[in-house]
C-alpha cells in the first residue's frame, strides 16, 4: 500500500537488526573473492562493512535486510556505480555477478580512495555519451 | 530492446510530476520510468521474481555504466528500499541525468586535489 503521510525531510539510515560491532572474536572476518584480501570486519566509520576495501568487491549472502546471510547465491558482487545521499555520504551499488541482484552499501573509512573516484567517474569518462548529453541540453 | 506488442496508446500517469507519459518510447522499446523527472513506480518484486505489492514511488539514485558504454539508472523504492536498474531511454531528461552523473564528484568525502599529485 502506498504511504499516505507526509515524507520526511531527509531519509533516514535504514534500520539494521544484525550488528556485528561488539563481536569480539574474529568470525566475521572474510577473505575477498576479488583479490583474497584477509578483511577484519571492523570498519573505521561504518558499522557494516560488506566489501572489500582494495577493490570493493562484495558476495551476495544477503537477501532483504543488511546482514540475514538469507541468500543462497553467494556470487560475487562487483561495484557497479556510487550514488550520493541526500546528506552527503556516498553509496555503493553492488551487483551480482551470478544472478543481477543490487544492493548499496555505506563507503567504509579505510575503502580505496582511487577505486571510489574511477567507479565515480565512469559515466564521465565517455566523452561522446557526455558531450552528446551537453548538446542536448 | 524493441517489442512489437506494445499498444502505442498506453500511457501512464508520472507518480511524482503528474506528467501523462506513452508507455511506447520514440525507438519501441517499453519506457518504465517518466522521462521529465526520470520516477519509476515499484511493481516488480526483484527478489521473489513477479509482481511487488509496494507500488511506491521510486526515485532515480544513480548512473551505471555498463561494459559497453550505455547507461543504466539505478532507481530506489523510496518507502521499502529495493533497487531496480533500468536503460536510459533517449529522450530522457539529460540535465537531471547529468546532475546524476556528476553528483558524487560535487559532494566527495574526502578532498580530490590530493588526486593530482598521485
Amino acid at each position: 500500500m502506498p504511504r499516505h503521510t507526509a515524507p520526511r525531510p531527509g531519509r533516514e539510515q535504514k534500520r539494521k537488526s544484525v550488528l556485528h560491532e561488539h563481536d569480539q572474536h574474529r568470525s566475521r572476518d572474510f577473505r575477498c573473492v576479488g583479490c583474497r584480501l584477509d578483511v577484519p570486519s571492523i570498519a573505521p566509520g561504518t558499522a557494516h562493512r560488506n566489501h572489500c576495501p582494495t577493490c570493493l568487491v562484495s558476495l551476495h549472502v544477503d537477501r532483504r535486510v543488511p546482514g540475514d546471510r538469507g541468500a543462497s547465491c553467494r556470487g560475487r558482487m562487483d561495484a557497479l556505480s556510487v550514488s550520493v545521499r541526500p546528506d552527503g555520504e556516498w553509496m555503493i551499488v553492488h551487483q551480482c555477478a551470478a544472478c543481477g541482484e543490487l544492493s548499496a552499501n555505506r563507503i567504509a573509512g579505510d575503502d580505496n580512495a582511487l577505486a571510489l573516484v574511477r567507479l565515480a567517474l565512469r559515466p564521465l569518462c565517455d566523452p561522446h555519451v557526455a558531450s552528446k548529453a551537453l548538446v542536448t541540453l | 530492446m524493441p517489442v512489437n506488442n506494445i499498444p502505442k496508446i498506453d500511457t501512464f500517469g508520472c507518480t511524482r510530476c503528474g506528467l501523462t507519459v506513452t508507455v511506447r518510447a520514440a525507438d519501441g522499446s517499453r519506457r518504465n520510468h517518466c522521462p521529465s523527472c526520470l520516477h519509476s513506480l515499484h511493481v516488480i518484486d526483484q527478489f521473489d521474481g513477479g509482481s511487488s505489492e509496494c507500488r511506491s514511488r521510486m526515485s532515480p539514485v544513480s548512473i551505471a555504466v555498463l561494459r559497453n558504454g550505455d547507461w543504466r539508472i539505478i532507481h530506489r523504492c523510496v518507502r521499502c528500499d529495493e533497487l531496480t536498474s533500468n536503460p536510459v531511454s533517449p529522450d530522457d531528461n539529460q540535465l537531471i541525468l547529468l546532475r546524476m552523473a556528476v553528483r558524487p564528484l560535487a559532494q566527495p568525502p574526502f578532498p580530490l586535489e590530493t588526486f593530482g599529485d598521485l
